[in-house]
């Protein structure tokens, strides 16, 4: 730029090229407030809304957590078939597997597994055909229990029961359930 | 068969070493079938013009309770007991540290810097758009799909992270197969998915120390300071001692010897155990120290070359079908479950698609390379997989939300290349002067790439 200054023939030129240089000048400065505008719109706007997003979701409830493994604290049955049944089913941990209000419930070690629902703090769950053994009418085990969201760790109690049983000793088994403590890494 | 299985599973059980010994006949079998099925699968996948990891992907769905365990639940149960899975974990999870490494190893900061404008707001908005948004749908799903033992904001941020993630190798091998791997396109594509990939592990990183502390006796601000200490260790100081110790090393004697990468394969164990240790996840110590190995592409190529084939071959493929064996699409039940599925994928589309697209546009690219950007960016793959695995060990997702992610996942990487097809012709590209010549190509891109891991 400087021997074009130096040379009087080039003054046209010098013109022209300072001129070029203003308008490169001037088109970086253009392309940097563009920059600028869209990285505000498209980046900075969008993280002020998601600080919004997380200030409104504090408000927000999820279902009561029931996941995870329960330990059964069976009541007490008169010997009977389906007494003996429903003591054997609850003798295994009740595994819970949750997502929202959907439950999947699996008693006696996994062999039992079946869908259920969370409705506020209660649990329905019924294992079609789940006693094999003939003895307990259709063998339709229906489980039903509230949870107690307050305790410290989190208690249900409840019944499970059998359908359609004709016997007069089969009564639905009270129950209470204790969830076990959950691992620092995985919850689920 | 299964007789014999049963009576070895019921001796150890018998001896009380049930936990500690797998049944290896099992396990063996495991790895077999796997392998078959993500080879068979894969070569389909290839013949419809997918990368490989897409048809490794469906497979290990396959081999869940989505399909087996549906059709055939005696023979799934025989071949996945329970007790068996801890074993198929393990093994997987190693797969996924190395590859974590190996991830590491390709991203170069530098490559953001060489781009500018373009590559700077695309990255950044390619993380924000589907971020918010997914946090925005966070306000629909948190009542439905989580309970109350998950804070809202870890589900949200959660959510954002796995949505605004980039398949970083899917997409390079996508870039390396259509030879667009040196165009701008490509170059721009590469330094954004790298840079939302350390961003979304960055995020995903302090989620885990936020869920985790909440169980442990630990301050938060312990385990924070702990890991800001071990990353500027490792940024400062072993960066500079992995220079002496293995470039200075490869670039005198041309190769490296099996005590150095012996030692290397320590470093990244211990960088592992290290995060882990400080509450986030051995992953993160396996891609960090990846993220700090000297960069020379020529060495890059070389380490890869010795780590992925068995990474990629053996150890992949069991991450793969362990992830199907927790993915139940069965889960995803009735009209309105399939409803939150479709939002998850059109969100994640539109955040990762349109963000990338707008943005692009607003940097001065053509309308068609925009839209080309945004499509390679949506594309999720494996790296999907593995924060979803993560989220799902926290709890911080549910079992019906973890596999419409991964159908999210499966989806928007299936519809990378046929919709770069639609939108980026190869006759666009050259009348463009996009492609690059075979030569330039090879000789340049690391070979994580080309086995398909992609």
């Amino acid at each position: 730029m400087a021997r074009l200054k130096a040379c009087p023939d080039t003054n046209r030129t010098h013109t022209t090229r300072v001129s070029g240089a203003t308008q490169g000048r001037n088109a970086i400065s253009h392309t940097n407030r563009n920059f600028v505008l869209a990285y505000v719109f498209l980046v900075a706007l969008p993280i002020l809304g998601l600080v919004g997003i997380l200030k409104r979701g504090r408000s927000l409830s999820a279902p009561f957590s029931v996941d995870g493994a329960w330990k059964i604290e069976p009541g007490n049955l008169p010997a009977s078939a389906c007494g003996n049944f429903l003591t054997s089913v609850s003798n295994a941990p009740l595994s819970i597997s949750q997502s929202g209000q959907s439950l999947v419930v699996t008693l006696s070690g996994g062999t039992k597994t079946t869908t259920g629902t969370l409705e506020g703090k209660t649990i329905k769950a019924q294992f079609t055909g789940a006693s094999d053994t003939g003895q307990c009418g259709d063998g339709a085990l229906t489980l039903a229990a509230t949870l107690d969201p307050m305790a410290e760790p989190r208690t249900l109690s409840g019944t499970l029961s059998v359908e359609g049983c004709a016997s007069s000793s089969c009564a639905p088994m009270e129950f209470r359930a204790v969830r076990q403590p959950r691992s620092a890494g995985g919850t689920r | 068969m299964r007789a014999h299985g049963i009576s070895r599973g019921k001796a150890a059980a018998e001896r009380g070493g049930h936990a500690l010994m797998p049944n290896l006949f099992i396990l063996v079998l495991q790895v077999a079938v796997v392998l078959t099925a993500c080879r068979l699968t894969g070569t389909l996948f290839k013949k419809f013009q997918q990368p490989r990891v897409v048809g490794e992907m469906f497979a290990g769905i396959m081999l869940g309770p989505s399909f087996l365990g549906w059709i055939a639940p005696h023979f799934s149960a025989y071949l996945f007991p329970a007790s068996s899975l801890g074993f198929l974990n393990a093994l997987s999870q190693i797969g996924v540290i190395i590859f974590m490494f190996l991830v590491g190893m390709n991203i170069n900061p530098k490559e953001l810097a060489k781009e500018g404008h373009a590559a700077v707001l695309s990255s950044h908005v390619s993380i924000t758009a589907p971020f918010v948004l997914a946090a925005f749908l966070a306000l629909y799903l948190y009542p439905r799909l989580s309970d109350d033992s998950v804070a809202f904001s870890s589900f949200a941020l959660f959510m954002g992270a796995a949505m605004s993630i980039t398949a970083f190798p899917v997409l390079a091998r996508i870039l390396q197969e259509r030879k667009m791997m040196h165009s701008r396109l490509g170059t721009v594509a590469i330094a954004c998915a790298a840079v939302d990939d350390v961003t979304g592990w960055i995020i995903l990183a302090y989620i885990v120390v936020l869920i985790r502390s909440a169980h442990s006796t630990t301050s938060i601000w312990v385990t924070l300071g702990g890991i800001i200490v071990f990353a500027v260790v490792m940024i400062y100081g072993v960066q500079r001692l992995l220079q002496g110790v293995f470039l200075k090393a490869y670039e005198k004697w041309g190769h490296l010897s099996e005590n150095r990468m012996a030692f290397m394969m320590l470093l990244v164990l211990a960088s592992a155990l290290c995060t882990e240790r400080l509450g986030i996840h051995l992953l993160f110590g396996a891609f960090l120290m990846g993220a700090i190995m000297p960069k020379e592409p020529v060495f890059v190529r070389y380490v890869l070359d010795r780590f992925e084939t068995i990474t990629v071959t053996l150890l992949l493929p069991l991450f793969f079908a362990f992830t199907g064996l927790r993915t139940n699409i069965a889960l995803v039940k009735g009209p309105t479950m399939w409803m939150y599925c479709g939002l998850i994928i059109l969100v994640a589309t539109a955040g990762k698609l349109g963000g990338s697209t707008i943005a692009a546009r607003f940097s001065g690219m053509p309308l068609r390379e925009a839209a080309g950007l945004g499509t390679l960016m949506n594309a999720r793959g494996l790296m999907e997989l593995v924060i979803l695995d993560v989220g799902l060990d926290i709890g911080v997702i549910s079992p019906a939300l973890f596999s419409m992610m991964v159908v999210m996942a499966l989806v928007t990487t299936f519809m990378t290349t046929p919709v770069l097809n639609l939108i980026c012709p190869k006759e666009y590209l050259e009348a463009s002067g996009e492609k690059m010549s075979v030569e330039s190509v090879s000789a340049q891109t690391p070979s994580l790439q080309e086995t398909g891991v992609a």
